[in-house]
């Protein structure tokens, strides 16, 4: 069973068709950057959830779910290495990642 | 090479058509990500950490040029311009679009390739020795049985939800080059005292969390009967076979809790029972696989060159190549070539699609069309004229293909770790980096000898870590990446399991430790003795001390 999260939570999820990385963003939609990302704490989370959730059932993401944040700057970033490697892209291609581009529309 | 028939092409078309609907299905929000999910795996397609990622089967690890040809397109038109070789002799794209995925397979299928069977709880691609048909120390060419293999267990009916996934190998050569051992089940090919080919047949090996040797159940086994006994191999399985705990599910937690000798009796007796049914081809069939199998006519060469010996003594990279990336072929004139995908520095298994062109270029030009992919993450020219290396060498090496390290300690396994996969708990690509651009000299590297290290970013051991002689395991040690040494591991016909040393190192503290744990086998080797016999003459206990102090 995972474990539970504390703290400051962030959504997490892929596009649907092109299974690209996005975070769910203060203006309730995607995007492909953290510094956007929506962050909530407590039963907080569970409003965010149900926010995001709407965009699976209209098929613009998929594999959502709620990931532990930290917070600098009032701004969130994933926790954890995995979910930090998501937001960055491979870090032994530079050339593919988000590294290089944040052109992707934001939906 | 196998030639698709009548009913391969029908039944790869009827798939694509089917999958093509469920994708189209599926976008439109017919059917759910729940419902989605299963469909797509049985279909070779994965969503990984940053994308989607589709694995195509290449059968038994052997392609034709123009199979090459097209990976590459779709490397180029689908992906970001190149694609992963994999340890079961597979090959991955990282970026695919759902939406492309459907036209990316019927593109393959123009090829007579396919992504069936590459995921889920059914029998994957049948694995090979990469010098299959064309090595100077084999009873017979695996391939054709291999074949067979693979057209009984598509889309067999029961088989197709086992209680989880599950892998044949079979080689047919003294040297056991594809891991049989490791395998659920492990085939080698073998002559009995009447001069008639069989298989020795072990079952239960593999890796995993749970790192297991397979155990031989059939000393002899004829070749016509390889279907029926293979099939009562996995009826006891399917029937007997864990299905209420993922982690206990292979084959290899029932053959340990039943006990080898167990399993063999229960086998034998299935198979007493439906051995006479028509399971087993009939022996014109074997004869007409076999046929696509037929050694190419080669017409013998002289096996010592003097102008190959010139270039060599010219271009010392040329002279290591020589040694270290050829392999005797059966035909005196010819060797089988290996280029390595591990360049110093660079990401082991990944070709881009100028380099996979250049491959099918050199394969329609020196190696019969033919290009074989090695479970150790490498490509093979077979059959190819001593005559020809230096012009070889010369364009692989423009290319960055080049690399005189095949057998050596920066031939290195690499999974893709934490960089792409979404099972890994840490990278393993950079440390393979790292320890190939500390290692970055060839004479070192020959002094050293043969090595092999292989690298997994998870327990679930796709980098076959259980089996380097020096292996790395990538965990998470309370959110940080952190890496385990393991010593001992062979995937050859000596197979062993590697012992972890002790507690794990950072990024930079595991590539130290393979240079101490090298350091320490130059210091106390014998008169040419490798690194595995060193090892094994002297325990782990004096590498224990390089690496962690006196305890």
């Amino acid at each position: 069973m995972a474990k539970k999260i504390t703290g400051p939570q962030m959504i997490i999820a892929n596009g649907l068709d092109d299974g690209r990385v996005v975070f769910f963003t203060r203006s309730g939609g995607w995007s492909p950057n953290t510094e956007d990302a929506a962050y909530a704490e407590d039963d907080a989370v569970e409003s965010l959830l149900e926010r995001a959730q709407v965009f699976v059932a209209n098929n613009t993401v998929v594999d959502l779910q709620a990931i532990g944040a930290t917070i600098e700057d009032g701004k969130a970033f994933p926790a954890h290495i995995k979910h930090a490697m998501q937001a960055k892209g491979p870090s032994v291609r530079l050339d593919l990642g988000y590294q290089t581009s944040l052109e992707w529309e934001q939906a | 090479m196998y030639a698709y028939d009548q009913f391969d092409h029908a039944m790869v078309a009827s798939r694509n058509a089917e999958f093509r609907d469920q994708v189209e299905r599926r976008m439109k929000g017919e059917l759910s990500e729940d419902e989605f999910k299963p469909l797509r795996l049985m279909n070779g397609l994965y969503l990984q950490l940053h994308a989607y990622m589709l694995r195509a089967a290449i059968p038994y690890g052997t392609l034709s040029a123009d199979q090459m040809r097209r990976l590459a397109h779709i490397a180029r038109k689908y992906d970001k311009g190149y694609a992963h070789f994999t340890t079961r002799q597979n090959v991955q794209f990282n970026w695919p679009k759902l939406s492309d995925t459907p036209d990316i397979l019927d593109e393959l299928a123009e090829v007579e390739m396919h992504a069936i069977q590459t995921s889920g709880n059914c029998i994957r691609n049948v694995t090979t020795d990469q010098f299959a048909g064309a090595t100077a120390d084999e009873v017979a060419d695996p391939r054709p049985y291999a074949e067979l293999l693979r057209q009984w267990s598509t889309f067999h009916p029961e088989f197709s939800f086992l209680p989880r996934k599950f892998k044949i190998a079979i080689t047919g050569a003294d040297q056991d080059r594809a891991a049989v051992k490791w395998h659920d089940i492990g085939l080698v090919l073998k002559r009995n005292e009447a001069g008639e080919v069989g298989f020795e047949v072990s079952v239960g090996g593999g890796m995993g969390r749970t790192p297991v040797i397979g155990k031989v159940i059939r000393d002899f086994l004829p070749e016509k009967d390889l279907l029926s006994y293979s099939e009562a191999i996995l009826r006891v399985y399917n029937e007997n076979g864990r299905r209420d705990n993922k982690y206990k599910a292979r084959i290899k937690i029932l053959v340990e809790a039943m006990g080898a000798d167990e399993y063999a009796r229960q086998t034998e007796a299935e198979w007493e029972r439906i051995k006479d049914a028509p399971i087993d081809v009939p022996e014109e069939e074997t004869a007409r696989i076999k046929s696509f199998f037929a050694p190419p006519p080669l017409e013998v060469l002289e096996a010592s060159v003097p102008a190959v010996d010139e270039f060599a003594k010219k271009h010392f990279i040329f002279a290591s190549w020589l040694k270290n990336n050829t392999n005797q072929h059966k035909v005196p004139g010819y060797v089988n070539v290996t280029i390595s995908l591990k360049p110093h520095g660079g990401i082991a298994g990944d070709a881009t699609d100028e380099q996979m062109e250049l491959v099918a270029a050199l394969a329609d030009a020196y190696s019969q069309s033919e290009i074989r992919v090695s479970h150790e993450q490498n490509l093979i020219l077979p059959h190819v004229p001593v005559k020809d290396l230096p012009t070889i060498w010369t364009d692989l090496d423009e290319a960055g293909l080049g690399t005189a390290n095949v057998g050596l300690l920066t031939d290195m396994i690499v999974c893709p770790g934490l960089d792409y996969c979404a099972l890994a708990n840490a990278r393993s690509i950079p440390i393979g980096q790292a320890i190939t651009n500390r290692f970055d000299d060839i004479k070192r590297l020959e002094n050293i000898g043969p090595l092999k290290i292989k690298m997994s970013g998870c327990i679930n051991a796709c980098g076959h870590h259980h089996a380097g002689h020096i292996g790395i395991l990538g965990v998470d040690k309370k959110g940080e990446e952190s890496y385990q040494i393991l010593l001992g591991g062979s995937g050859a016909e000596d197979a062993s399991k590697g012992t972890i040393l002790g507690r794990g190192f950072d990024e930079h503290g595991i590539v130290d430790a393979v240079e101490k744990v090298v350091a320490v086998y130059l210091g106390e080797r014998e008169e040419g003795e490798e690194f595995l016999a060193m090892y094994r003459r002297v325990g782990p206990q004096i590498f224990k001390e390089a690496l962690y102090g006196a305890a």
